[in-house]
């Protein structure tokens, strides 16, 4: 419904690659974790789920915290606060997702909470400042300047290869 | 109707519509060659297949028009529109052949002869006239071809030599005769056969359909009418695969979507839904089916292509082989069949390339001369087994085990815990190939790791066997279809997983009531299941989804009961063990994400009715992962290494128990006596408990280490049973707490012990029991109670396999008594009743240390088998020991002209063990 809704308002911004823009405003799917605001690109994003029943599937990755039936496809769910560092959110927490699409599997993105579709002006981003978390670094495309906030851009395909990482490790 | 000519047709209808259609677009592009090449090659194929069906009439016709063709494609012929004209009779004509042999499953009889004249003369750049009436009107009337060759065809006959592979003068003749005058022809076409059929002159072709048939099919033909349409076509329609994938991956969905129906029908009673919803499942299942079933296909088609490998094969390598395909027409998928065309392929050119030998040395070997490769296909339970079987000279274990070492693939150490059928698996690593030189056909090293993997890709398995000289056998299991599975729902540690049913075998449930209980060794869960030890996998462990609470409430013991999935991977069979079992459900297998597919132990996930999501195990990975990285198994190797050990012999067994655990049993042809002790006669010497017995001192061996002589009480006597051993004149006892019971068993050591004084562990009369290793107390007794023999072989225990003896002696007796002693005294023994055995286990590839034979043995006796043995063969530097009644010096040196190594006289055991420590040390010190 988001993807539809920001399509029609603004069809130009498909074609748009976040941070290099050459129109004025880019526009992501925000959600928090931990307070922080992050943002994907609106197009990458097939869907917002709530909290739902998932098949926790040993021995794999700790960032993944298992796979879910959308609509009869298989979906593998990523914790990112994992993914990100972060410690483990109280079980009893409501949590959200966000359903991207890499490499034509679905994943789903889990966060605290998704927010709206927010416009924001191209040129306020930033590049990620030298002294961020080096995982954080290595999976954020850039940070936007909001009003009050800043927005960090997750970028899809790094959150979603934490292979290397976990080789490095 | 014969299926390959209802093929046949359907193909032919099929490129004679294409070939209508591109005849006109060359017509209007006469200078298209690619355009040119296809209509050739239409048009060749037609005839190639009229040939290999036998159908001359088709084949002449196709064979002239051809010829055309050929001449347009090189440019040596213009493309005119008259020659076009000509070719479209010819494919009207061919179509008119068709139209009769679709309905009498025969050509009709009649002659093509002026139409073939014309086409030659075409094809021979001769300017022909147009036949009167090749007007375009004529060329739509089917049946047009003869006519106007009335004025045409002698000017042919005269001026045209007949070629070779022509009409000869009388068909013409007989052509002329038969063909319809213009009246005639301008009459349907399928009153032609009938027409013809009258004149009896014509009656040339092979088949010739009965009148009534010939009625027949003129009846059928005329309600045809003129349609060129063939029937047979027109029934069948060729569908683009792709179209059928997704038709199976909706209908796959649909019997998801139904699955979940069913599932909440079954929560919700007396819902106004269940009738539809049953009508939904049946409706659902047949379309499953139905869809199935468009996608299957007789195996045969698969090998279609062999008997020609086959042929190239035998001329090109000089051997005779036969092919032999049993179970054709089994269906399978066409997923799976277009998966394992190429892996069948490459297997039978490798039976023909590296199993069937040459017809001289298959000669040699007393083998017919023609090797076979046997095929065979056939449903069992849901799967397919294809067999692929020859006589050919089996694989090399040797070669093998030389090329894994030199490849660096196993130790030394690691290969010589390998039964042969474990070594032979080495086959399906990658990069190996034993054959000596890479031929055109096989050996270059890509073969049996890729079929291996290609297999287990569909979810198959393939197991082999192979006795050397013999030939082996490749067995194939693959599911019918892989879009869909069945597979059984198990839960552990309040997870679910699915298990592909091909891999059960059978499910157990222990603990609790049931009759089988799980028991350890080392904490290791083994499992008795009809007189084997199965070893268990718990899937939490394999797994680690056990939480940490769960693991607590686990320290107890393990859950009061389990059920236990019993898995079959190749040969090798085990236990998972889970909480529970659900039913099974058909689940539709999806590749698992890519982030997860180094995870071995699954092979993908699914979703189930409920709509959750459960990932599929993988048995092949949780084989691999719970240490049997090669096919073969332990059970599998203890089987053949016992196979090998003792042929199905009987053995009693004395059961004791004696210190703590299992029940203790100990070969009875070793024990020489069992008393009952009074423990105050047990006195002590030199801190050895002895006793005296008949006259003697016999010292006495606690079974267990920490057993202390109980105290008694005054006025009061307790006995102790001691099993006593005895040889010659000594004897010692040992003591037991209880002697249980005698039993005939088969020996079958199932799993080796680590302690001293144990051999292992067997099940011996329903029970786990440990058999104990008599030399082990012997020795404690009489640090030389096997002499010298003992010693020898103790120096070179560490660092050496044991010795392999095999026993050759017609005597059941003998055999009983010598087998438990030469394995006491560190042999494997292997024992045959006959030489003629003993050679065809020479045949087989079997290898021993030194030979034992008896002398006076029905048939071949010992002598001829000694000569036969040093002749030649691979046995030919084995030691061989003499074992005979008679022991006379002429005895002797006959046995030594025979090739004996030495002679012993049959019941000195003592002289036995000597002489064979001192046959293998010699042995040892010569090489």
């Amino acid at each position: 419904m988001i993807k539809q809704a920001a399509n029609s308002n603004r069809p130009d911004d498909a074609t748009r690659v976040p941070g290099q823009g050459s129109a004025e405003h880019v526009d992501f799917v925000t959600m928090t974790i931990e307070n922080q605001l992050f943002g994907i690109p609106v197009l990458q994003v097939q869907d917002v789920l709530g909290t739902q029943r998932i098949t926790r599937i040993p021995l794999a990755p700790p960032e993944v915290a298992g796979s879910l039936n959308l609509r009869g496809r298989i979906v593998t769910a990523v914790d990112v606060r994992k993914r990100l560092g972060l410690v483990p959110r109280p079980k009893s927490d409501r949590d959200m997702s966000i359903v991207v699409d890499h490499g034509g599997e679905l994943y789903s993105l889990m966060v605290d909470s998704v927010g709206e579709v927010l416009s924001v002006p191209a040129a306020t981003y930033e590049r990620n400042p030298a002294t961020l978390d080096p995982i954080w670094k290595s999976v954020s495309t850039g940070i936007y300047r909001l009003q009050g906030k800043l927005l960090v851009v997750l970028d899809v395909n790094r959150l979603l290869d934490f292979t290397q990482d976990l080789a490095a490790a | 109707m014969d299926d390959l000519l209802s093929e046949f047709l359907t193909e032919t209808a099929e490129n004679l519509s294409v070939l209508d259609v591109e005849l006109v677009r060359l017509e209007q592009n006469p200078n298209d060659p690619n355009l040119l090449g296809n209509i050739f090659r239409l048009v060749h194929t037609i005839k190639g297949t009229c040939g290999f069906l036998g159908l001359p009439r088709l084949e002449a016709v196709a064979h002239a028009a051809e010829n055309v063709l050929g001449k347009f494609r090189d440019g040596e012929l213009e493309v005119t529109p008259h020659a076009v004209t000509l070719i479209l009779q010819s494919l009207d004509r061919i179509k008119e052949i068709v139209a009769v042999l679709e309905a009498t499953e025969a050509e009709p009889e009649g002659d093509d002869a002026e139409l073939i004249a014309a086409l030659d003369a075409m094809a021979e750049g001769r300017a022909v006239e147009p036949p009167a009436a090749t007007a375009p009107a004529v060329a739509a009337e089917p049946d047009q071809a003869p006519v106007g060759g009335d004025a045409a065809d002698p000017l042919f006959q005269i001026e045209r030599p007949l070629k070779a592979d022509e009409v000869s003068l009388e068909d013409l003749e007989a052509a002329f005769r038969a063909a319809p005058g213009p009246d005639q022809a301008a009459s349907a076409p399928e009153t032609r056969p009938a027409d013809s059929a009258e004149d009896e002159a014509t009656a040339s072709t092979p088949a010739t359909p009965t009148d009534a048939e010939r009625q027949n099919a003129s009846v059928r033909s005329e309600e045809l009418g003129d349609t060129k349409e063939s029937a047979v076509a027109s029934q069948s329609i060729r569908v683009n695969v792709d179209l059928l994938e997704n038709l199976m991956t909706t209908v796959s969905e649909l019997v998801l979507t139904r699955n979940q129906l069913l599932q909440i029908l079954r929560s919700q009673k007396d819902s106004e839904f269940s009738a539809p919803l049953q009508r939904l499942n049946h409706v659902t299942s047949e379309l499953q089916e139905g869809v199935m079933k468009t996608r299957m296909q007789p195996i045969g088609n698969a090998w279609a292509k062999l008997p020609r490998i086959i042929r190239d094969l035998s001329n090109e390598l000089g051997k005779k082989i036969d092919l032999q395909m049993v179970g054709a027409d089994t269906e399978l998928d066409r997923q799976v069949l277009d998966l394992i065309k190429d892996p069948l392929t490459h297997m039978v050119r490798n039976s023909a390339d590296h199993g069937i030998e040459l017809p001289s040395d298959r000669a040699m070997m007393g083998k017919p001369e023609h090797g076979t490769i046997r095929l065979n296909a056939f449903h069992e339970g849901g799967h397919i087994i294809i067999e692929i079987a020859d006589d050919g000279r089996g694989l090399p274990t040797e070669k093998i085990r030389r090329k894994v070492l030199e490849q660096g693939l196993a130790t030394e150490a690691e290969l010589a815990g390998m039964s042969d059928q474990q070594i032979q698996h080495f086959v399906f690593k990658p990069g190996f190939s034993t054959a000596a030189k890479v031929t055109n056909v096989s050996g270059r090293g890509v073969g049996m790791d890729v079929v291996r993997t290609n297999i287990e890709k569909i979810g198959g398995t393939i197991d082999l066997t192979s006795t050397e000289g013999r030939g082996s056998v490749f067995t194939i299991k693959i599911p019918l279809t892989l879009a869909i599975v069945s597979a059984l729902v198990v839960e552990s540690a309040g997870e679910r997983f699915a298990i592909p049913q091909i891999s059960v075998v059978e499910l157990v449930r222990a603990g609790g009531q049931s009759e089988h209980a799980v028991e350890r060794i080392n904490g290791t869960p083994v499992l008795r299941l009809r007189d084997r030890l199965l070893p268990l996998v718990s899937l939490r462990k394999l797994l680690k989804i056990e939480s940490a609470d769960e693991a607590e409430s686990q320290v107890g013991g393990d859950r009061s009961d389990s059920f236990i999935v019993v898995t079959q991977v190749g040969s090798y069979t085990f236990g998972i063990l889970v909480d529970r079992v659900f039913d099974t459900e058909e689940i539709v297998v999806k590749p698992v994400a890519p982030i997860l597919r180094h995870i071995e132990m699954f092979s993908g996930n699914t979703i189930l009715g409920d709509g959750s999501v459960i990932m599929i195990l993988d048995p092949n990975g949780i084989a691999s992962a719970t240490g049997e990285i090669t096919l073969g198994d332990d059970l599998a190797n203890q089987e053949a290494k016992q196979q090998r050990a003792q042929v199905g012999d009987q053995v009693s067994m004395l059961l004791f128990r004696a210190g703590s655990g299992a029940p203790k049993a100990v070969p009875l042809a070793l024990i020489a006596r069992l008393e009952d002790i009074d423990v105050s006669t047990i006195e002590a010497s030199d801190q050895d408990m002895v006793v005296q017995y008949r006259g003697r001192l016999m010292p006495l061996i606690p079974f267990d280490h920490g057993f202390y002589l109980p105290e008694v009480p005054e006025g009061e006597t307790a006995r102790k049973p001691v099993l006593v051993f005895a040889d010659n004149d000594r004897s010692m006892g040992l003591i037991v707490d209880e002697i249980v019971d005698i039993v005939e068993t088969e020996l079958k050591v199932e799993m080796a012990a680590e302690r001293p004084g144990l051999l292992g562990s067997a099940v011996i009369a329903g029970k786990a029991t440990d058999v104990i290793d008599a030399g082990h107390y012997l020795t404690q007794a009489y640090h030389d109670w096997f002499g010298r023999a003992k010693e020898t072989f103790e120096e070179d225990d560490a660092i050496e396999a044991l010795k392999r003896v095999l026993l050759v002696d017609d005597s059941p007796f003998f055999r009983n008594m010598l087998t438990p002693l030469l394995k006491i005294a560190g042999y494997d023994v292997h024992t045959v009743d006959s030489a003629s055995e003993a050679l065809s286990l020479c045949e087989a590839g079997e290898r021993f240390d030194v030979i034992v034979s008896d002398i006076e043995m029905p048939g071949m006796n010992g002598f001829d088998f000694a000569e036969k043995v040093k002749t030649d063969g691979p046995w030919q530097d084995t030691p061989m020991v003499a074992l005979s009644s008679f022991s006379s010096q002429r005895d002797l040196e006959r046995g030594r002209a025979a090739g004996f190594t030495d002679y012993v006289a049959k019941f000195d055991r003592d002289a036995l063990l000597n002489t064979l420590s001192h046959t293998l040390a010699d042995e040892r010190g010569a090489a």
